[in-house]
């Protein structure tokens, strides 16, 4: 940027002038600052701090985006004059004609005849002429004095005011002359008067100030300000409101101007429609060639841009900037207008790159970073055109130099403008999207943004000044290039068209230009803070690379070698060989200028290795510099070896360990080849290998191979792959093992080492690395390799050897091929566990582990059992061996130590509770050698640095899981049936219903339960016996069983009998096998209690049938007594109110009278029952009734009954239905009877009729309906079989 | 749909930053190691870019940057394959969409191109990262993958 004048691009601001802070004793003032500070007047103090306020507001820069209403403030003299307008006095007559004495018309002029614009004219404005003149002036103050008498204070008072009104005066007069002045430039004139805080808050200070302000003709507004000495904040304060008030003045200074000046340029677009150009030229010989229109439209443009500018209007100066711009490419165009090469065509040159700058920079503080870079590189490719046609085309440095300077000029804007505010937007397609806009944009650019979305010119995007410094220096790089082929032009005296410049070019020190720049660049890189928290930042390695380059070209090589270290790194570890490849190759010429012999040499090992890229025309050139220097130099020291150790760099030759199996036992030897491969392009063939040392782990002395000149005649050249066999090599032995071979290798040749590794402890076997040595004369060289080290692009398979002639491979195909381990034997055993499943719930599930020891050792075995929980519900299941009980593991069950061939068992019982499914045990049986600890001891001695105890290793392990399927011995089904107990009731009032004891069992209900065993299992079941037992408290068994729940609110329940205990018919013991079913019934008595509430009891299980069985084995005989106990079910006996029951004999004698008998019952608990019964006989039936045809039954007390008869005499034989008996209940009736049905006569035909039970069939169950209960619950539904009435079969007498 | 753009270069670069593939398109072949640079410095703003998106991001990662007459753009596999593309720098607008169609045919490129199975019979089972057939599938052993590119870039060529 420096190589601009710093007029044409600096940030304008509006300019204002300051006098009068200069403060009188200004040489001491300067001198001794610091002592004469403390001495100064208050008013000096404000003056130094109001010089500094101002003048450090605002510093002359390129990159001033804020518009704060800030002045430039120029300090100056009071008495300063203004330059001139014109030359000639204004009274000259002549005053109209004349010129500016800028103007290209006035021959004094630098710019005449035909300049454009020099920045002498922007410094004019920005320094000579202001936009605003501040004065500060002190105002009178009479000096206080001490009234010495009353009579004295109105003299001295009169002295005042006449001394005052003077100097107010002579004040006015000086703001008049000055006024003048700055009225003639159409300046703004303000004064601001200095006073005391006294004189402020002096009365008399508003009408001074009247006075001197009329007296001298300032302005009303913004012209006059007091000011007294105020603390520095506040002074900041009044600096801002003055320019808030001195702003707008300015602006109208600027806008005249602007105005003056487009006056100007219209009138002269006019003139030149009329007036040719060469007409004027012909009119004014005397001025040889004039400004063209052109020009002075550019003139005008840029002025109007400046003014503009300084108005802080960005967008006009934008558009005037762009019409300057445009004009000036129209004057570029034709030679004829601006000549190339002339002093005009440099400035305009000049002025046209200081234009672009600044039209960037306005599109920039736009955040048009799209439009900006357009303009940009327009402005480059333009201009490289325009290059072209003047001779300074792309094979001139004067070209490259160009561009070079515009990328840095650019960077360096950018580089200002991110300090100050300048996003960078970050071009990601999906963070745009998001509405992650860096800066938001102006309104009105809708197309724009539209353009955003579909994508971005590539060229448009704005990115981080480094690029552009990148640029730069590049376009700088380019120059160089053009500078040197020049130069070797001339020295070869053939100069291709010497330009004017060549001579100054060569003073220019290209290699510095370029690295300061590169290096500028580089930090400018690691800055950035998107990047700098990257360790390694990829972009600074390239630029790093250049870097290192030029200082390889500037020779110094020390620090580009440093530099290639670093870079090195990286590439190597990300395996960008390519990138490494010449890298490496200026390296090492670095290193060969440098002379340091031993990097050269590793470098060219390293260059060995990248085979890839190899293309070089002499394959050997790299084996020939290595001999080379073998030869011609020697070794810093003799004793130790050079060791090649470039971490991370590609060796030479591809070495890969691959072990035939993946584990090998104790003491057998673990076959591995070891191939070692030559590159395939570089030739090595005559690198002095002498020997070869093949590390291998657990072995402290490395195999040794030396090369031997017999091995290679004797050597077959028809294949490629050689094959040096190693033998079998012990561990222990510890013997140093050297063997003799052929170590030397043709492109892309193998040798091949093969070998057996034997161990007698378990150790992991590996191939550490392989030591190349390479000797000649006093050199040693150090070339170790580790096979197949885990750098990336070895591409080659593991193989293994399987042929030597014709050579044929196996693949490999382990993950882990470079290792192998070493085992321990293991122990042989045999282990079988013995059961029969499935398994019974309940019962003692034996489970048979036996182990025989098919080993030649003694073994010590030990189990382990592990029972794994399950998720079955309620499930208890317990394991137990050796009278150890557990519910999950049992750990360490010894076996003993078992000779060869003998075996040893034991019984797991499993005993599984819940319900049924399968159980699953872990078995896990361990064998070791019982005299394992004389061993393990000495083995531990040895190796610390395995830390796997030998014990663990040395153990066999079998595991097995056993799932054994269990399932319940009998499936369970139980039915309940109700029946209506039959007995007479007790009267109610009878005494002994409030016995202690009494049970009233003919009030409540007989249940019937039926329980149905079906042996489901695939064993048979022998059962024992088979008790019943109740559940809860009871008394006596038979007869009664008081159940008592929580005392005071339990029904009674009491079981009455059950088929397990028939005296005769006792089954058991019995055997059952699968298929048969077993029932077993009991009657169950469920009482009532008279509280109203049986309807809501739920009645517990009553009791429980324990049965007791064992298992029929295979063999016949029966396993252990196992108890499997099966639960009554709970009861719900259903409920009655007021029923009818109805007994008959079911047979009857022709014409016998037998007699019938309804029952009324209520079981309602509160209400009683008005009851009327109809008999309806009728002529069809089959029967003579005799008794109660139609009447009605006293009145039913809750718990009451009555009993009707009748007798019946059949009349037929055969199957006679019972005459129709219609029983209702009238109370019931009562409440539901409308009042129109009131003359119904009450004669027992309305009424609810009651339910008539058939006592022979009365049978209840509850019923598990389908599921389609509203809720969808299973509902409970009461079947009840009484209702269907029985007939009465008659058979003849 | 004419094509506006010009390819000058591809770099396939494997998810530990190993290069796989450079193809240059460009005449002139001293500037082979160039996009070989231009390749490996991409790595940066790509790995930054893939990390400020996270997961969620899409695998077009769009312009990373222009620097002398390329412009470069990179794309991110799901499995973190890079793909870089250097386009001859003009002065026209790039539609992603096109940058994107021609990102999604070199994916595909290489998707059938790892596809062959015969890779894997070639390569070293040597690690569980398995990133061998990445860096095979370039070698020049294996031509189908070059020829796809190389088809790629013809038919951008001519269309």
């Amino acid at each position: 940027m420096n190589s601009y004048p710093p007029e044409l691009l600096a940030q304008l601001a509006p300019v204002m002038f300051v006098a009068g802070l200069e403060g009188p004793p200004k040489a001491p003032q300067e001198s001794e600052t610091g002592a004469a500070q403390a001495q100064l007047d208050p008013f000096q103090i404000l003056s130094i701090r109001l010089r500094e306020a101002l003048v450090s507001q605002r510093k002359v820069a390129v990159w001033q985006p804020d518009k704060s209403k800030t002045f430039q403030v120029v300090l100056v003299d009071k008495e300063v004059r203004f330059p001139p307008r014109k030359l000639v006095p204004p009274d000259d007559p002549q005053y109209t004609n004349s010129h500016s004495p800028l103007s290209p018309l006035t021959p004094s002029s630098p710019l005449y005849p035909d300049g454009l614009i020099a920045p002498i004219w922007i410094r004019k404005h920005t320094t000579l002429i202001p936009s605003v003149f501040v004065m500060f002036m002190r105002i009178f103050e009479y000096p206080p004095h001490v009234l010495r008498s009353p009579l004295e204070g109105h003299d001295s008072d009169k002295d005042r005011l006449e001394e005052e009104r003077k100097r107010d005066s002579e004040l006015a007069s000086d703001i008049a002359q000055r006024k003048k002045g700055t009225n003639e430039r159409g300046v703004k004139l303000t004064v601001v008067l200095m006073a005391s805080r006294r004189l402020l808050d002096d009365p008399a200070l508003d009408s001074r100030l009247t006075y001197i302000r009329r007296q001298s003709g300032l302005d009303s507004r913004a012209a006059l300000f007091v000011l007294s000495p105020v603390s520095t904040a506040e002074l900041h304060d009044f600096v801002r409101s003055l320019q808030q008030a001195l702003y707008e003045p300015a602006l109208e200074y600027y806008t005249v101007h602007s105005k003056r000046v487009r006056r100007k340029r219209n009138r002269h677009s006019q003139a030149t429609a009329s007036y040719p150009n060469p007409a004027v030229q012909l009119a004014n010989p005397n001025i040889s060639r004039p400004l063209r229109p052109e020009g002075w439209t550019v003139r005008y443009e840029y002025k109007m841009a400046c003014f503009a500018e300084f108005r802080g209007e960005d967008e006009v100066a934008l558009k005037h900037y762009q019409d300057a711009y445009a004009t000036l490419t129209i004057m570029f165009g034709s030679t004829a207008i601006l000549p190339p090469r002339t002093k005009r065509w440099a400035e305009a040159k000049v002025l046209a790159d200081c234009i672009n700058i600044k039209i960037v920079k306005l599109y920039l503080y736009n955040n048009e970073h799209a439009l900006a870079l357009s303009h940009h590189n327009t402005h480059i490719r333009q201009f490289g055109d325009f290059s072209r046609g003047w001779g300074i085309g792309e094979e001139t440095y004067e070209f490259w130099s160009w561009i070079a300077r515009q990328y840095r000029v650019l960077a360096e804007m950018i580089d200002q403008g991110t300090r100050s505010g300048l996003v960078i937007p970050v071009h990601q397609p999906t963070a745009s999207s998001t509405g992650a806009a860096p800066a938001p944009r102006p309104a009105g650019l809708p197309d724009l943004d539209f353009a955003r979305t579909l994508g971005i010119n590539p060229s448009h995007a704005l990115q981080h000044s480094g690029f552009y410094y990148y640029m730069a220096a590049k376009c700088t790089d380019m120059r160089r290039a053009r500078f040197q082929a020049a130069l070797e032009a001339e020295n070869n005296n053939n100069p291709i068209a010497l330009s004017p410049g060549f001579q100054n070019e060569k003073k220019v020190d290209h290699l510095s230009l370029l690295y300061t720049k590169a290096y500028e660049l580089f930090k400018k890189y690691a800055a950035t803070p998107a990047l700098a928290n990257q360790t390694t930042s990829r972009l600074t390695l390239w630029i790093a690379t250049r870097i290192a380059e030029t200082h390889y070209e500037a020779g110094k090589f020390d620090v580009a070698v440093r530099f290639f270290e670093r870079i090195a790194k990286t590439y190597r570890k990300e395996g960008w060989h390519a990138l490494l490849k010449p890298l490496l190759s200026t390296w090492y010429s670095c290193a060969q200028r440098m002379g340091d012999v031993e990097l050269s040499i590793k470098l060219l090992i390293e260059m060995m290795g990248q085979e890839d890229l190899a293309e070089s025309e002499e394959p050997n050139g790299l084996e020939e510099d290595l001999l080379a220097l073998f030869q011609s130099t020697v070794p810093s020291s003799t004793e130790a070896a050079l060791t090649f150790d470039l971490a991370g760099a590609r060796p030479i030759f591809e070495t890969d360990a691959v072990f035939w199996k993946a584990e090998v036992n104790v003491e057998e030897p673990a076959a591995f080849q070891l191939p070692i491969t030559a590159p395939t392009r570089t030739v090595i063939s005559s690198v002095p290998f002498s020997s070869l040392e093949i590390h291998i782990s657990h072995i402290s002395n490395p195999v040794i191979v030396r090369h031997s000149a017999e091995a290679q005649e004797e050597s077959t050249p028809s294949t490629s792959v050689s094959r040096v066999d190693l033998g079998i090599i012990n561990l222990e032995d510890g013997l140093q093992l050297e063997i003799a071979a052929n170590l030397r290798w043709k492109p892309g040749s193998v040798v091949l080492f093969t070998g057996a590794l034997v161990s007698r402890k378990p150790v992991t076997l590996s191939i550490k690395k392989v030591i190349f040595n390479i000797e000649q004369n006093s050199w040693k060289v150090q070339v170790p390799v580790e096979p197949r080290p885990p750098v990336l692009g070895s591409t080659s398979e593991p193989r293994w050897l399987r042929s030597q002639d014709p050579p044929r491979f196996i693949a490999v195909k382990r993950p882990d091929h470079a290792t192998t381990v070493v085992k321990p034997r293991p122990h042989l055993f045999n282990v079988s566990v013995i059961h029969h499943e499935p398994g019974f719930l309940d019962e003692d599930y034996p489970i048979v582990i036996e182990v025989v020891n098919h080993d030649d050792r003694d073994l010590e075995v030990m189990a382990d059992v592990l029972l794994q929980p399950t998720d079955i519900d309620y499930a208890i299941n317990t394991i137990s061996v050796n009278g150890e009980t557990s519910t999950g593991l049992i750990k360490d069950i010894p076996f003993g130590v078992l000779a060869p061939g003998v075996h040893a068992s034991k019984t797991l019982h499993l005993a599984s509770g819940g319900s049924g499914g399968d159980r699953l045990l872990d078995i896990s049986i361990s064998a070791n050698t019982p005299q394992s600890e004389e061993t393990s001891g000495e083995s531990s001695d040895e190796d610390e640095d395995e830390p796997a105890s030998p014990v663990q290793i040395d153990k066999t392990v079998y595991q097995e899981t056993l799932t054994v399927p269990t399932i319940a011995p009998f499936a369970v089904d139980s039915a309940v049936m109700y029946a209506r107990t039959r007995g007479e009731w007790q009267g109610l009032a009878s005494l002994d219903t409030f016995a202690e004891d009494y049970f009233d069992e003919r009030k409540g209900t007989e249940a019937l339960v039926n329980i149905k065993l079906d042996c489901t299992g695939p064993w048979g079941v022998y059962i024992e016996n088979i008790t019943l037992d109740a559940t809860v408290c009871y008394t006596s068994l038979p007869p009664a069983i008081i159940i008592d729940l929580e005392g005071k609110s339990a029904p009674e329940i009491r079981i009455m009998d059950s088929s397990v205990d028939l005296p005769d018919g006792n089954l058991f013991p019995a055997e059952y096998l699968a298929g048969d079913e077993l029932n077993l019934s009991c009657r169950v008595n469920i009482g009532v209690r008279d509280d109203g509430k049986s309807e809501e009891y739920l009645f517990p299980s009553p009791g429980r049938y324990t049965v007791s069985w064992r298992r029929i084995l295979r063999d016949g005989s029966h396993g252990s007594l196992s108890k499997t106990t099966v639960s009554l079910p709970a009861l719900n006996p259903p409920g009655d109110t007021l029923v009818a029951l109805f007994d008959i004999p079911p047979t009857a004698t022709l014409h016998v009278p037998v007699s019938m008998t309804v029952t009324i019952r209520n079981y309602h608990p509160t209400r009683s029952a008005n009851v009327t019964v109809q008999m309806e006989p009728e002529v069809t039936d089959g029967f003579i009734v005799a008794g109660l045809r139609s009447g009605r039954v006293p009145v039913l007390l809750p718990g009451g009954e009555e009993r009707l008869e009748w007798t019946l005499i059949p009349l037929e034989c055969g199957y006679q239905s019972i005459p129709r008996i219609r029983i209702l209940d009238r109370r019931k009736a009562i409440p539901g009877v409308p009042a129109t049905t009131e003359e119904v006569p009450v004669d027992g035909s309305t009424g609810e009729p009651v339910k008539l039970i058939d006592l022979r069939r009365d049978e209840r169950r509850l019923i598990q309906a389908d599921g389609q209960g509203e809720e969808g619950e299973a509902t409970i539904r009461l079947l009840e079989s009484g209702s269907n009435f029985g007939g009465v079969l008659v058979v003849p007498s | 749909m004419p094509s506006t753009l010009k390819l000058n270069a591809v770099a396939f670069i494997s998810p530990q930053n190993h290069p796989i593939l450079i193809r240059t398109f460009s005449k002139q072949d001293e500037n082979t190691i160039k996009y070989h640079y231009i390749a490996h410095t991409s790595l940066d703003i790509i790995e930054e870019r893939a990390n400020m998106t996270g997961k969620l991001g899409d695998c077009y990662l769009g312009l990373l940057y222009s620097m002398e007459d390329v412009a470069v753009y990179g794309y991110i596999t799901p499995l973190k394959v890079k793909i870089v593309l250097a386009l001859a720098l003009s002065d026209a607008v790039v539609k992603d969409v096109e940058v994107i169609m021609l990102f999604k045919a070199m994916h595909m490129a290489y998707y059938s191109a790892i596809s062959n199975p015969f890779l894997r019979l070639e390569s070293s089972m040597d690690s569980s990262i398995d990133q061998s057939p990445h860096i095979l599938v370039g070698s020049p052993k294996w031509k189908n993958f070059r020829k796809r590119v190389d088809e790629i870039a013809r038919t951008l060529g001519t269309s």
